[in-house]
């Protein structure tokens, strides 16, 4: 008993030089912390900017700080029973072998916190499934490296958002404001997951198997996001973004899209480059509305071409922002910051705006043209090209001379 | 319960006398090697301690290069498009990374620890079947070699360490680099099969007369549950990979979705194994420390029978939560909230753990000698990487984590922080052990604050990378995606790389002690027992003898060997120390036994563990060199089988009918 009573005087003398460190290391974690989230990280985990989204963090948060303070008070038993009980030549210590009241009490307490966690995790789980109410839907399409896009003309999608007919798009996700929006995500090739982290956790692509995943926006702009299942040699450069449009932004996005194809003007560069286009892009990327020299409806075939079977559809690639994969951008930094931190009130329109001769990236399209992998790696060996019985991985590099690349990159422009 | 009790010695004598058969020494194709002190003797023996040894080396040098694989990946990351390494290089360098750590270094070095010391530390001459282990310790070798050797012969797997199908097929993959790690993997599992079925039938069978079960050293109990996982564990990936190596040499359509396959078959396959696969790593390193904690603290362990059992229990529940690698897979809610669940269970055994040790610190009298400093870095580490571990056992939480740098950062504090320190730890505390000499204590304590500085420059920012939102398994990261301010993706990226070539540093600091230790003239010839130590294997000889023990000691009490240092006033529970360990074991060894007789050296274990990679090659290149191997394989199990486990020209003792077999009993008749 005096043993403890003079644990207890011993302890209360350091108490006060305790408190005053333990207060300025709570100060410093909070600051290291609070200074450690770099600002505006596209894919931050912690910002999140729609329903789903905002489930999961209030889920993890207090999560997140009970952790943190079952951390601290081990780290400080440890670091007090090593100050404390440091050899300072006091006799060998008893040799108790366990206090079974200390030890209950020590795994009640962990139990209960668990229990604390697990229940509302079991019912933000089903939360996050439910598909029931789902208002709009999107076909979600991952294969080696870039994400398909198919809005199908069925259901809602048709009554209440005007898509009449199915539109098709690479890299970019676009959906209307405040929409629950259900993604019926699948794959080609290998698994991939589509992540968009401040609207939703992310999902596996598989072959073979549709996942649904549910996104939602609740405020327009544009949200950063990276397949996170490795899927390859390209897996870096396998991006994707989504982007939050207002609902009457919305409708003047999907009448575009389903516009008619606009045949280039006899003469120019962008005619020359319709003929060029169909003689060299057309086999794997389809234009909807493009017409063979016959007259005849320009098909695709990449099913023949491609490993994936599919490549990205560039009826409109100049409403997007980004290619192959969303790895590069169509636009230069400027225009693209222009976009990227416009107000949500200024969005839709300067998104809608799509890319304009000015505005274009003309650096990385014409790297791309000239030779796609070397700037994006397709083909670890391109000698084991036959390992797939001639078909090729990803764009294979065209020997496009400059004046031809002119062309085509003057035709691409009017794609929108 | 015969089990727990004292083995019964009827067993060994019915098969360890060979009285009536004479073996002819015409069934051998080779004369029995004998007892040597050159170099050929490590490549017949059958000790215990020898293999451990072997065993260590091997591992130490996969982890310097599975390091150096480490170190390039940080090279490549520490800037935006990285070009240090391309696509390919880079998809080979993390695959192969941690391929090696995890199954050529740490569960090989806890194999290390495990051959070494169990036999030691339950009173045992030698493992139950010792020539089994000296095949297992090769078939890990000729792995590990017929794995690296894909670098050398067109590049290695590049299909990540979980190698999930369809990428894994050779649609997707089509150099041979995953032939090579499927066919690795497989030698290598043949290594951790036999060592368990060895470990386990030897802590069953073979311990001192006296040591029940609640008598055993922690560290053994912990080997025990490592062991049990593995024999259950090992089997799992074994039938994965022949699935993928049938799949990719003939054509098998076991995950090929066009032909009707759910590729999410491998990730159940892969994870079933892959998660106890986690314990099988750190079990071993929780072992080390729980002996080494209280010989610092100079208390027994506090609540060992607790530690004993949350051990096995996370052994059971590890076998429960495999999917929560899986919760973006699209399992459905109710297997996510059953997995989630078991998840979060699994935390509490764990947690235990955590306690007793503190509880064991707490009010002990604390040295900070070096294995300490390595033992207490791993509470706290592994304290991090736990609690990190529970916010991914949320699943609503963990699909923002996943293959994210957050889990990276939260199993390299489990397993660098954890196993890979409690490892260290063992290295440091039974060195003198080993080797007669104990490792500079100053030297010791650069590696340690090196090692500890550089794993949580490492791997701490790598947390705030993950919730930040830059996946793994990228070879580059982009500014695109690294947001604004100084504390962006470069700062951290830029201070893990650093942070990575300061832990280098630390544990090449491990390879100058050793060398320091051995080639100055200063460091003395450690003592009996340098640090107060509570266990048998420090009641013999540094190192002990081949037979282990000149006595077998009969065992009284849990921490027998400080027992026997120390006695307890039972009124004011005093402790004082009434013997040194010298005296300890002279009086001991004033008896010994008599007739001890070891196993015999072998040519065979490492002749059919060379003939396994002649398959493997023979399967990637020439089907002829397969039925080469396979042949290779036939003949020398032909010739072990006719191998008598001794030698007729060493000195074997038959038993005395009646008599009970003496002190043979040790001995395997199997082996």
């Amino acid at each position: 008993m005096k043993k403890m009573i003079d644990q207890v005087g011993e302890s209360m003398k350091t108490a006060g030089r305790w408190r005053n460190a333990s207060k300025a290391a709570i100060a410093v974690s909070a600051l290291t912390f609070v200074a450690s989230c770099g600002r505006d990280a596209p894919q931050d985990t912690w910002q999140p900017a729609g329903p789903n989204a905002e489930r999961i963090d209030n889920l993890q948060r207090p999560v997140f700080y009970v952790a943190g303070i079952v951390g601290v008070i081990v780290f400080a038993a440890v670091a007090w029973s090593m100050y404390r009980y440091r050899d300072r030549g006091q006799a060998i210590p008893e040799q108790t072998h366990g206090k079974p009241a200390v030890e209950i009490v020590l795994t009640v307490i962990p139990v209960l916190i668990l229990l604390g966690v697990a229940i509302p995790t079991a019912s933000t789980i089903f939360k996050l499934a439910e598909t029931s109410d789902t208002e709009m839907t999107i076909n979600v399409t991952g294969q080696q490296w870039w994400w398909e896009y198919d809005y199908p003309a069925v259901g809602s999608n048709i009554e209440q958002y005007g898509i009449t007919a199915p539109i098709v798009t690479a890299g970019q996700l676009v959906i209307p404001e405040n929409t629950k929006v259900l993604l019926r995500v699948t794959s080609r090739d290998v698994i991939h997951s589509y992540w968009i982290p401040k609207l939703n956790g992310k999902k596996d692509s598989v072959p073979g198997r549709v996942h649904l995943l549910r996104m939602e926006g609740s405020k327009p702009g544009i949200y950063a996001g990276q397949c996170t299942e490795f899927c390859g040699l390209s897996h870096a450069y396998m991006r994707m973004e989504a982007v939050v449009l207002a609902r009457a932004d919305y409708d003047k996005w999907v009448a575009n899209q389903l516009e008619e194809y606009t045949v280039p003007e006899v003469g120019t560069d962008a005619a020359a480059g319709e003929a060029l286009f169909i003689q060299q892009c057309s086999r794997c990327h389809q234009v909807n509305g493009l017409k063979n020299s016959d007259g005849s409806l320009n098909i695709a075939a990449p099913e023949q071409n491609l490993v994936s079977g599919a490549a990205p559809n560039l009826t409109n690639l100049m409403t997007r922002n980004t290619f192959a994969g969303a790895s590069w951008d169509l636009l230069t930094p400027e225009c693209r910051d222009n976009v990227w931190n416009a107000s949500s009130a200024d969005f839709g329109e300067r998104y809608l705006a799509g890319v304009s001769t000015e505005c274009l990236n003309q650096r990385d399209l014409r790297e791309w043209l000239r030779n796609a992998p070397a700037k994006k790696p397709m083909y670890a060996d391109p000698t084991k090209l036959t390992s797939t019985g001639g078909l090729y991985r990803g764009m294979p590099a065209l020997g496009l001379t400059e004046d031809q690349i002119n062309i085509i990159v003057a035709y691409l422009l009017e794609r929108k | 319960m015969t089990i727990i009790d004292r083995p019964s010695t009827d067993v060994a004598v019915i098969g360890g006398a060979p009285t009536g058969v004479k073996p002819s020494e015409a069934l051998g194709v080779f004369k029995r090697p004998a007892a040597s002190t050159s170099w050929r003797d490590w490549v017949v023996t059958v000790d215990h301690k020898k293999l451990g040894i072997m065993y260590g080396v091997t591992a130490f040098f996969f982890f310097i290069v599975g390091g150096v694989e480490a170190l390039l990946i940080r090279l490549q990351l520490i800037s935006p498009d990285g070009k240090v390494l391309n696509a390919d290089q880079y998809n080979q360098m993390f695959t192969m990374h941690a391929t090696t750590m995890v199954f050529l270094f740490v569960m090989p070095m806890a194999a290390a620890f495990a051959n070494y010391f169990v036999p030691l530390q339950i009173g045992a001459r030698d493992v139950a079947f010792p020539r089994l282990n000296a095949f297992g310790f090769w078939c890990f070798l000729f792995g590990g070699l017929f794995l690296n050797s894909s670098w050398f012969l067109g590049g290695g797997a590049d299909g990540g360490w979980f190698m999930y199908a369809p990428n894994s097929s050779t649609l997707f993959s089509p150099s041979h680099g995953i032939d090579f790690w499927t066919l690795g993997l497989q030698i290598t599992g043949i290594a951790s099969l036999t060592g368990a079925i060895n470990l386990i039938v030897t802590v069953l069978n073979m311990r001192a007369p006296g040591m029940k079960m609640m008598r055993m050293p922690i560290f053994t109990w912990m080997v025990l549950v490592t062991q049990f996982l593995l024999l259950f564990a090992i089997p799992v990936i074994t039938v994965a990979l022949f699935l993928l190596t049938f799949q990719r040499s003939f054509d098998a359509t076991f995950f090929d979705v066009a032909s009707g396959a759910d590729p999410l078959l491998w990730q159940h396959l892969f994870w079933i194994f892959g998660h106890p696969e986690v314990y099988i790593m750190i079990l071993p390193s929780f072992g080390i420390i729980s002996e080494v904690i209280p010989v610092f603290s100079k208390k027994p362990l506090f609540g060992y029978p607790i530690v004993a059992m949350s051990g096995a229990a996370i052994g059971f529940v590890g076998w429960g939560v495999w999917a929560h690698h899986m919760f973006a897979s699209g399992l459905g809610p109710v297997s996510v909230t059953v997995f989630s669940m078991a998840t979060m269970a699994i935390a509490v055994p764990t947690g235990v753990k955590i306690v007793n040790w503190v509880m064991t610190m707490w009010g002990g009298k604390l040295s900070f000698t070096v294995p300490m400093l390595f033992a207490i870095a791993l509470v706290v580490q592994f304290t991090i990487g736990g609690l990190s571990g529970v916010t991914h056992a949320v699943a609503p939480s963990d699909t923002q984590q996943t293959d994210t740098y957050y889990i990276v950062a939260h199993f390299h504090y489990v397993l660098f922080g954890g196993a890979v320190f409690g490892l260290f730890s063992g290295f440091y505390y039974w060195w003198p052990k080993m080797f007669r000499r104990q490792l500079s204590e100053g030297l010791g304590k650069w590696n340690f604050w090196l090692m500890l500085i550089g794993m949580n420059l490492t791997f701490g920012p790598m947390h705030i990378l993950g919730l930040q939102g830059q996946p793994r398994r990228m070879m580059v990261w982009t500014e695109a995606r690294a947001g604004e301010g100084l504390f962006n993706f470069g700062f951290w990226n830029r201070v893990a790389s650093i942070g990575s070539f300061v832990l280098g540093i630390g544990v090449l600091l491990f390879l100058v002690n050793v060398i320091y230790t051995h080639k100055s003239k200063k460091v003395a010839i450690s003592p009996l027992d340098p640090w107060d130590a509570r266990t048998l294997e420090w009641m013999t000889h540094n190192p002990p003898q081949e037979h282990n023990f000149d006595t077998i000691p009969t065992v009284g009490h849990l921490d027998e060997f400080f027992h026997r240092k120390y006695e307890t006033d039972a009124s004011t529970h005093s402790v004082k120390q009434v013997h040194s360990a010298e005296e300890v074991m002279a009086e001991l060894n004033s008896h010994p036994d008599e007739h001890i007789h070891m196993p015999s050296r072998s040519y065979w274990p490492i002749l059919l563990a060379l003939s396994l990679p002649v398959i493997g090659y023979g399967l990637i290149y020439n089907r002829m060199l397969m039925a080469v191997g396979a042949a290779l394989v036939l003949l020398t199990m032909f010739g072990w089988s006719m191998e008598p486990s001794t030698s007729p020209d060493e000195d074997f003792d038959p038993p005395a009918p009646g008599e009970g077999g003496g002190h043979t009993k040790e001995l395997s008749p199997l082996g």
